[in-house]
């Protein structure tokens, strides 16, 4: 059990030419589980690592259980890691596998089997544990990389993609089994992946990474429900946010946003912060899930009905993902219907303001942030 | 396709097949046939039975002696060929600066003929050996030494090339699992890297084993003078061409039969070695 931080760290490759982190300062608190979400590439394997004890950190410091750990080797770190491609010893069995952490510390032999068969029963893989790994399926395997980690009762768990080579059915299967670990082993978790759902599922706060650069901690539903810039809006939520640039203009005393021939009053919860932009263009964002299918007879004064033409309807079973085009964005809606569309029909489509973001043109931050 | 494939199959077999028969499978069971024979050629042969056989055990004082040596000289080899070249091979899979051209330096000694390596180690060791006012035939030590090291000159870049390709097929998350795992990094090496070469282990094994065994002109080169120092296939040689005279039938005989047993003993090491190091082999 244990808290991390990280003080002004930085992580710089052959000799100091490429930066990959450039400056990270974060903490992650004990008992917590914190994913570390971004696109290939943004750090956020590098940042595990770090905290391993995989990859030395160039500058700055980092912190398990308040002791600096810059030079503590990985096995003096009290931490355990299961990586994506499970990293098992292939001429080991099951059981050796699991227990080879505990050998090297002289356990006892009964507390190894014990602390083995334990975990093995949690983790419900005991009846394999006399195979060798290339004689399981990669859902099992996966299960023994958890159970090796958990046997040692590490301060800290770090995943790193862990179920990235799982199918997506074994993969939701799994996502609910390490969340349920988590509550039951009441240990720090970090864990890494590019799979927003995931993140989003199993997370008490996310890490949003972008280039080495925290965009954004936060809970799964801050992220969701006030994003800090466009990155994140984009990155979290599946579809990703429709951004469409539109005018703010001030009728009277109420700010309206016009786009595309259409005007949709700004509700005055909405309109803090963006007096300053009057007739200056701004995006505003809008998520599928948050455009509905205009039926009439509503009251749409902070809402504004569209007119648009279906390129493509998927049928995803309880609603329709309707792509459209919108002034010179593409756009996408996700909508409930019992009407059947096809690509090329006409549909009425509800902006409701209420739900929009807006973000500065030019620093892509949300406008409620700047 | 497959019934095209099915016609014209004599047509692609029958050639390969008619120079196995011609170039090995014929002279080998004419080789086992004339092990029982006296023969100046191999139409002018003389059934004697068994006989050859025990002239090698009772009339012929070398076999036995070449054998031991082949023996040690092949013990001796595989431990330090297979020792060397996997410390070179770890090493050189560190990363470090300059390990392609240490791994083509190391490599070089193999792309030289046994012969011409034979006669360039001779120079070399007698000229140490020259400071102390002897030769390679001054002690039967001396040659065998200068053989392991000139066998281990010629090997371990070959050897080399094969543990790297095995070293690098280990991940390196499993490297790092043992690290996190707590195991230092002798205890790595131990339980983790040479389990998982073990493929590399049983291919270099065989090839030092059979190599070693069958060494033959690096050996007539180096101290073939010596009959000392004969290893088998040397010796061999020696009871075929250094014999003239009424007995030479008898000693084409004799040479004859130490073949057989040369190839048998070759065989049964090669195969009972095959079995053992593959038994350890993992699959991932």
């Amino acid at each position: 059990m244990a808290a991390i931080q990280f003080r002004n760290v930085a992580k710089r490759f052959d000799n100091g030419k490429v930066t990959v982190i450039p400056d990270l300062t974060f903490d992650i608190k004990d008992k917590e589980f914190v994913v570390l979400v971004g696109p290939s590439g943004c750090g956020k394997s590098t940042t595990l690592r770090m905290i391993a004890g995989l990859e030395d950190i160039s500058d700055g410091e980092l912190f398990i259980d308040n002791k600096k750990v810059n030079d503590v080797a990985p096995k003096d770190r009290d931490i355990a890691m299961v990586f994506q491609s499970y990293a098992l010893y292939p001429h080991m069995s099951v059981y050796k596998n699991m227990a080879f952490a505990l050998k090297l510390r002289k356990m006892p032999k009964k507390e190894i089997d014990e602390k083995v068969r334990w975990a093995a029963s949690i983790l419900e893989i005991e009846p394999y544990l006399d195979r060798k790994p290339r004689a399981l399926s990669g859902g099992q395997r996966q299960r023994v990389a958890l159970g090796r980690a958990m046997v040692r009762n590490p301060k800290v768990f770090l995943l790193d993609e862990p179920l990235s080579n799982l199918d997506a059915k074994l993969r939701t299967e799994m996502r609910s089994q390490i969340t349920m670990l988590h509550k039951r082993l009441q240990t720090t978790f970090v864990y890494v992946t590019h799979d927003q759902t995931e993140a989003m599922t199993m997370a008490d706060r996310i890490v949003v990474m972008d280039k080495g650069v925290i965009r954004q901690f936060d809970t799964p539903q801050k992220l969701y429900s006030e994003p800090a810039d466009m990155f994140v809006a984009g990155f979290i939520g599946s579809p990703r946010m429709n951004f469409i640039e539109c005018m703010i203009t001030k009728k009277k005393d109420a700010l309206y946003a016009e786009f595309a021939d259409h005007i949709m009053r700004i509700p005055a919860s909405k309109s803090k912060g963006l007096e300053k932009y009057e007739n200056r263009s701004v995006i505003l964002g809008i998520r599928p899930e948050e455009i509905s299918a205009y039926s009439g007879g509503l009251n749409v004064q902070e809402s504004c009905v569209i007119n648009a033409k279906a390129d493509i309807a998927e049928m995803t079973g309880g609603q329709v993902n309707i792509y459209f085009e919108l002034g010179e964005s593409r756009c996408i809606a996700c909508v409930k219907t019992e009407r059947k569309i096809s690509a090329g029909d006409e549909v009425k489509l509800l902006f409701d303001c209420n739900s929009a973001h807006f973000f500065d043109k030019e620093t892509t931050k949300a406008i409620a942030c700047v | 396709m497959h019934k095209t494939l099915k016609k014209y199959f004599p047509v692609f077999v029958v050639p390969v097949l008619a120079a196995f028969l011609v170039s090995f499978l014929i002279p080998f069971v004419m080789g086992i046939y004339l092990s029982f024979t006296e023969f100046r050629t191999v139409d002018a042969s003389e059934w004697v039975g068994i006989k050859n056989y025990i002239s090698i055990f009772t009339q012929d004082k070398t076999f036995l002696n070449s054998l031991w040596l082949t023996v040690k000289f092949t013990v001796v080899s595989i431990l330090s060929i297979n020792i060397i070249a996997f410390s070179i091979a770890l090493l050189l899979t560190r990363k470090l600066r300059g390990t392609d051209f240490f791994r083509t330096v190391f490599f070089m000694p193999n792309l030289i003929g046994g012969i011409v390596l034979g006669h360039i180690w001779s120079l070399i060791i007698n000229g140490i050996l020259g400071f102390f006012g002897v030769d390679i035939t001054y002690d039967p030590s001396y040659g065998f030494w200068g053989l392991v090291v000139l066998m281990n000159w010629q090997m371990i870049g070959y050897m080399m090339i094969i543990y790297i390709a095995g070293l690098q097929n280990i991940p390196e998350h499993i490297n790092e699992a043992a690290a996190i795992d707590g195991a230092s990094p002798l205890r790595t090496l131990f339980s983790i890297t040479i389990p998982m070469v073990m493929p590399s282990v049983t291919i270099c094994t065989f090839l030092t084993l059979t190599n070693s065994f069958k060494l033959f002109d690096q050996n007539l080169a180096l101290n073939g003078k010596s009959a000392e120092t004969s290893l088998l296939a040397l010796d061999i040689y020696k009871t075929f061409y250094d014999h003239t005279g009424l007995r030479l039938a008898e000693w084409h005989g004799i040479g004859q039969a130490k073949a057989v047993i040369f190839f048998l003993l070759v065989a049964v090491i090669a195969f009972v070695q095959l079995r053992a190091t593959e038994r350890k082999e993992i699959e991932q």
